[in-house]
């Protein structure tokens, strides 16, 4: 574990430097160590795949009283008690408006579109982090052979719940917003309500699974 | 009857904002704070309130009718702004009379502009906050960008005396920008000479704001940093701060605003907090040029700036006992 400044009011906390169930795991026991101790100058918490980044009130601390605090509370992550991971199936229409890129990724990947379908719903995915627009999950990993790249040029919009691919990665809009991965499908499930608490249906370390709705 | 503003022309683009959410960067929910903060503090001083919900307007033409006696302010980018025909003055408040009508004319200073109520503006808060996250539609007046016709609701009107911000504490928002900058956690991903010539005195090289720019991200044209052999041209997506720039593979410059919480380009740079709400009159064409300081700089400029923060909540303390 290495704490690194980030900005006047925000370190890094990094457990590594790549996407593994690992790295992972230490995020997520850290996270919810962070949150268990309720410091009043920790402002927000956000885990993501290799690291926390904590965004502090410099009135109420300093870097060094709370690096220093982190590193002894975060040395021994082995006790750390955490919710069970939620495990959340989500029907998926495939293809056609609701995936234009299905065809796209089954070429590039050569493989047949009920394949690449299968596959995508074989895996049982990881979220390793919940970002870019609330409510997404980032989910890993993703079977190496229907892994497929980017969009060059971003999709300025897309619809809400559209299903996307980007190399190992999979994970799903919550809101109709621009969108760089290629779209395979679409869940009419909704991930995001900002005015019923928890809000996000997934936090980091829940478990998805994909059906495909016909 | 509580008292009612009717929006009679939204500008370019208005908004109900405030200084943030926070606490649900875990799940992904931005700040959307307002841009200029500080322009926010200083209507909050004005108007003898705290985090209270304000518009944030860009463009010029904005106009709104009050249909009760209420005192307003307006702060942020220098406005020709009229009431029925008095000009008013930058940076006060204002005692404005049933049927009279606001009208931003011209923009002689900045981009966006604050105007704010002595009064709370009757919106509900949505995850603690009352700003509007544009994006995804929620918070502010329904998630939405006020529009011609639109009624704000003051929950009372409150009778309190006018006040002025004196002009030596109205900063400069006009191009060219310098922004003070701290290393990024990508640095090292550049070249040494590509650096220098990002944000070394002496070196500068200078951006242009590109018309792609919105409450999320600022994208400048310019010469691009050029990415060492061995680096990456993208990161393992993490957890970005308001203000970060972020280069992405053309070399060029994003500044994220507060609508992002992970970002997976290299960070060569971070805004120094001293000068984020600078970032709210970027506008396209100006120009920009970076210029780094040490941590140490950007705490201690910090908090000058939050004293003069303290002094502008304390201007208008006095005037009411």
């Amino acid at each position: 574990m290495i704490i690194q400044r980030y900005a006047e009011n925000a370190l890094r906390i990094i457990f590594g430097s790549q996407i593994d169930m690992e790295v992972h795991e230490k995020v997520r026991r850290a996270f919810f160590l962070l949150i268990s101790i309720q410091r009043h100058d920790i402002i927000e918490i956000i885990p993501s795949f290799c690291s926390c980044l904590v965004i502090y009130e410099e009135d109420l601390t300093s870097y060094d009283t709370l690096s220093n605090l982190l590193k002894e509370r975060l040395a021994d992550l082995s006790a750390v008690e955490m919710p069970l991971p939620q495990v959340h199936e989500i029907p998926v229409h495939y293809g056609g408006d609701n995936g234009p890129d299905l065809s796209f990724v089954a070429k590039h990947c050569r493989l047949e579109v009920p394949e690449v379908i299968e596959r995508h719903c074989a895996e049982i995915y990881t979220v390793f982090t919940v970002g870019f627009t609330p409510g997404f999950p980032y989910l890993g990993t993703l079977d190496e052979s229907i892994a497929a790249p980017r969009l060059e040029t971003p999709r300025t919009r897309i619809p809400a719940g559209s299903v996307g691919i980007a190399q190992r990665q999979t994970g799903i809009y919550p809101f109709e917003s621009p969108a760089g991965w290629r779209i395979i499908g679409r869940t009419d499930v909704r991930l995001f309500d900002p005015a019923r608490a928890p809000y996000s249906m997934m936090q980091i370390g829940d478990k998805v699974r994909f059906i495909e709705e016909r | 009857m509580n008292a009612a503003i009717t929006v009679r022309n939204p500008g370019l683009l208005s908004l109900i904002v405030d200084l943030g959410r926070t606490g649900f960067g875990a799940v992904g929910v931005p700040s959307s704070s307002a841009l200029d903060r500080y322009a926010c503090q200083a209507l909050y001083s004005l108007l003898d309130c705290a985090n209270s919900p304000v518009l944030e307007v860009m463009g010029p033409r904005f106009a709104l009718q009050f249909d009760a006696d209420v005192v307003c302010a307006i702060a942020g980018a220098r406005v020709k702004a009229f009431l029925d025909d008095t000009p008013l003055r930058p940076w006060a408040s204002f005692q404005a009379k049933k049927g009279s009508l606001l009208r931003i004319k011209e923009i002689k200073e900045g981009f966006r502009y604050y105007i704010g109520f002595a009064g709370r503006i009757e919106v509900e808060a949505v995850m603690g906050s009352y700003t509007t996250n544009l994006e995804c539609r929620f918070g502010g007046f329904n998630g939405a960008p006020l529009k011609s016709g639109d009624i704000l609701h003051l929950n009372e009107s409150l009778e309190i005396e006018t006040n002025v911000i004196p002009l030596n504490m109205i900063p400069p928002m006009n191009s060219p920008h310098i922004l003070r900058v701290l290393e990024g956690p990508e640095t090292d991903s550049f070249t040494a000479d590509s650096c220098r010539h990002f944000w070394e005195k002496g070196y500068h090289e200078l951006f242009t704001v590109s018309t792609n720019l919105n409450r999320t991200g600022i994208r400048l044209e310019g010469t691009p940093l050029v990415f060492r052999p061995e680096a990456p041209k993208s990161i393992v997506s993490e957890g970005i701060v308001s203000g970060t720039v972020q280069i992405p593979g053309d070399g060029l410059p994003i500044i994220q605003l507060h609508e992002r919480t992970i970002g997976g380009y290299a960070r060569v740079a971070v805004i120094a907090r001293v000068d984020q709400d600078r970032l709210a009159h970027l506008k396209a064409g100006d120009l920009v040029c970076f210029e780094r300081i040490t941590m140490a700089e950007g705490e201690r400029l910090w908090m000058e700036k939050k004293k003069i923060i303290t002094h502008l909540q304390s201007l208008t303390d006095s005037t009411h006992g």
